[in-house]
């Protein structure tokens, strides 16, 4: 993701309505579901056939294995090894990936010339020494978010990242990713929603979060998420991925942050983390976002609402719906969509490559429906982004070799990127969450000074 | 007699072609370059771009290094290799932004990229045309030379614009504009299936570039 992007606001209602006019002759002709018509800016779906990366995933506990389980579908991805210092832990997984070569040092992995790409998934504050070395050593490197538990480490990676253009480096803020968030970006800064109100967020489980194991110690550092030495708890180590999507909806970065926790159910097992957490981020156009987290009520699960004053649109995972105000201003196409009801309102379904009408799109190039994970697309987008990268700075070195670094630099910022995060976008989540932990841990107001977020 | 020399000067003149150039003049490809490629389709052009254009070119004298260097008519003896890596071009809308990853896959898959990895042409002559009038005005030479796209060589000719920039880099900015038909390289034109029909890529394609080079750089002593 590039800054230009990321400070984009050249969307309009006329360039999403404009975008969206074979979706509206389909809907006159039959009654279809509005879809993401333009793919310039979808990613890039099924890599092409022939395109290998080999990759490694470093961390294998739950989420490293649902990670591999992920890359082990891809066809791009060729799962040459799998590490973790927990022996155990590596050969579990190798059931997943019984090819991959079964690694208990990291340096193994970093040394061995014919892996290009890592996946970072080991706990958060591991993170910065792994990711500094792995770029050393001329990895493309995903490293999974938040990407540090400190703003020092955080700014460290960030920087480490920057100096790095010959190499992909994406945190794992896989909405970054997801072809039916690029779907409704435009339209929910197009100004459709009218002037913002609000937004919220929830993520509500009902589950100890804790990983039991025989040996005490073992214990101990699986459940690093429970210590909030190590852990920025709900908001930041499940809600990083919540305030990352919101920032980019909005637009806005973050300049202040309230929050408050308490522990509410699971008082027995020594934690010191809250169960139940809640947040108000405020962003620089006066916005803000409320946040809830809890451990001890999984009703109405995860979603997010964006508020504006004549429409709200809410997303529940991969699915989108607009609710109108009575008075808001007919946008057209939205007669025609599908319609879902909830409880007392009803929902217009925003829905991208949702029907075959996307056969019709701007390109003339078929989509596949957008039926994959954003994790799948993430990963997916990631070793494309590697393997693209590469390929750019061999061609330049072939046509021009290696001596000039600024035109190289310069050629490889303009390489065709898949849609994913980049580090800028990793450093604003990250100190987001970081932030958003300290607000809760210490019930005070945290400011957000914006230099936190430029390295 | 006659004959005798005409034959001694054939071989001269092919020897020439092989050898190393005397008084040459080695000339690399510089950042700045841009190769274009223009077709046609029943639902509507499309464009591809690339910034890497690589290689070298081996000239004699008579080549022009310097603005408004006098060029001597006729033939420039001339070697190289000029190349374009097949995955350094993408599409791209009318406007300039990028169109499609997915159009960039076939149109690699069309190339052969796989087996081919780039479009390399090869001149073989360079005949004056137009000298330059003034030092900001081209030369105007036609390149003659084989041009190999998806393991396909053809012979090619067309008219190349020469601009020394002059300065302490002696950049030199080569441009043109050929056409080319994908069959004649065993290409098939790209058909992607769409619900209402199958979109038809013409066959002809223009190659449009500008091609930046120059001596190498001196190095500190």
């Amino acid at each position: 993701m590039n800054e230009n992007e990321l400070n984009s606001t050249s969307y309009n209602r006329r360039d999403f309505i404009r975008g969206g006019s074979m979706a509206t002759m389909m809907a006159l002709m039959g009654g279809v579901d509005l879809f993401a018509q333009t793919n310039a800016a979808a990613p890039g779906g099924a890599p092409k056939p022939g395109i290998k990366v080999k990759v490694a995933v470093i961390g294998l506990g739950a989420w490293g294995r649902d990670i591999l389980k992920t890359l082990v579908r891809l066809p791009i991805a060729e799962v040459v090894a799998i590490c973790d210092k927990y022996a155990p832990s590596v050969k579990k997984a190798s059931a997943d990936a019984p090819a991959a070569e079964q690694v208990e040092d990291y340096k193994k992995i970093l040394e061995n010339k014919e892996i290009k790409a890592v996946v970072i998934s080991t706990p958060t504050h591991l993170h910065k020494d792994l990711v500094i070395e792995a770029l050393k050593a001329g990895k493309h490197v995903y490293c999974e978010a938040p990407m540090a538990n400190t703003v020092e480490d955080a700014r460290a990676i960030a920087a480490a990242a920057k100096d790095a253009p010959h190499l992909a480096f994406q945190p794992g803020l896989q909405l970054r990713s997801d072809p039916q968030r690029h779907f409704l970006v435009p339209f929910i800064r197009s100004g459709a929603l009218g002037p913002w109100v609000m937004a919220r967020a929830q993520s509500n489980k009902k589950q100890a979060w804790r990983t039991s194991s025989p040996k005490p110690e073992r214990e101990k550092e699986l459940n690093w998420r429970l210590e909030s030495e190590f852990s920025l708890g709900l908001v930041g180590e499940l809600g990083c991925q919540q305030l990352d999507q919101a920032a980019w909806f909005l637009n806005a970065k973050p300049r202040a942050v309230e929050g408050s926790g308490n522990i509410c159910v699971w008082k027995e097992d020594g934690r010191d983390v809250a169960d139940t957490v809640q947040a108000t981020i405020h962003y620089s156009n006066g916005v803000f976002l409320t946040y809830s987290a809890t451990l001890g009520n999984s009703f109405d699960g995860d979603y997010e609402v964006f508020y504006g004053r004549d429409s709200a649109v809410m997303l529940r995972g991969s699915n989108a719906w607009l609710f109108k105000e009575v008075d808001s201003p007919l946008l057209g196409w939205e007669v025609y969509t599908k319609k879902e009801t909830f409880y007392k309102e009803t929902g217009i379904v925003l829905k991208a490559g949702a029907s075959k009408s996307a056969d019709q799109g701007a390109s003339g190039i078929p989509e596949e429906p957008f039926t994959n994970t954003p994790l799948s697309y993430a990963l997916g987008n990631f070793l494309r982004n590697a393997f693209d990268i590469a390929t750019a700075a061999d061609d330049f070195k072939s046509s021009f070799g290696d001596d000039d670094k600024e035109a190289l630099k310069d050629h490889l910022m303009k390489v065709r990127r898949q849609p994913a995060a980049g580090y800028q976008e990793g450093l604003l989540a990250t100190i987001t969450a970081i932030k958003a932990a300290e607000a809760v841990r210490t019930g005070k107001r945290v400011e957000i000074p914006a230099e936190l977020f430029t390295v | 007699m006659k004959r005798k020399t005409l034959i001694a000067a054939q071989i001269i003149a092919a020897l020439a072609m092989t050898l190393p150039l005397g008084a040459a003049e080695k000339l690399g490809a510089k950042p700045g370059s841009k190769m274009r490629l223009e077709g046609t389709s029943n639902i509507h052009d499309w464009q591809v771009e690339g910034k890497l254009i690589g290689g070298y070119l081996e000239v004699d004298e008579n080549f022009p290094l310097e603005p408004g260097k006098e060029a001597k008519p006729g033939k420039v003896v001339v070697k190289g290799e000029i190349f374009v890596p097949i995955r350094s071009m993408s599409s791209l809308e009318k406007d300039g932004r990028p169109y499609s990853t997915k159009m960039d896959d076939i149109m690699y898959e069309k190339l052969l990229e796989t087996t081919n990895k780039r479009i390399t042409f090869y001149p073989t002559e360079l005949v004056l045309k137009e000298a330059a009038k003034d030092k900001t005005s081209p030369y105007v030479y036609d390149a003659k030379g084989n041009l190999a796209v998806a393991g396909v060589t053809n012979e090619v000719s067309f008219a190349v614009n020469v601009v020394p920039q002059g300065g302490d880099d002696r950049k030199i900015k080569i441009s043109g504009t050929t056409s080319v038909k994908m069959s004649a390289f065993k290409i098939e034109a790209p058909a992607p299936k769409i619900a209402m029909g199958m979109i038809k890529t013409g066959d002809d394609v223009k190659l449009i570039f500008d091609w930046v080079i120059g001596p190498p750089k001196k190095t500190a002593q």
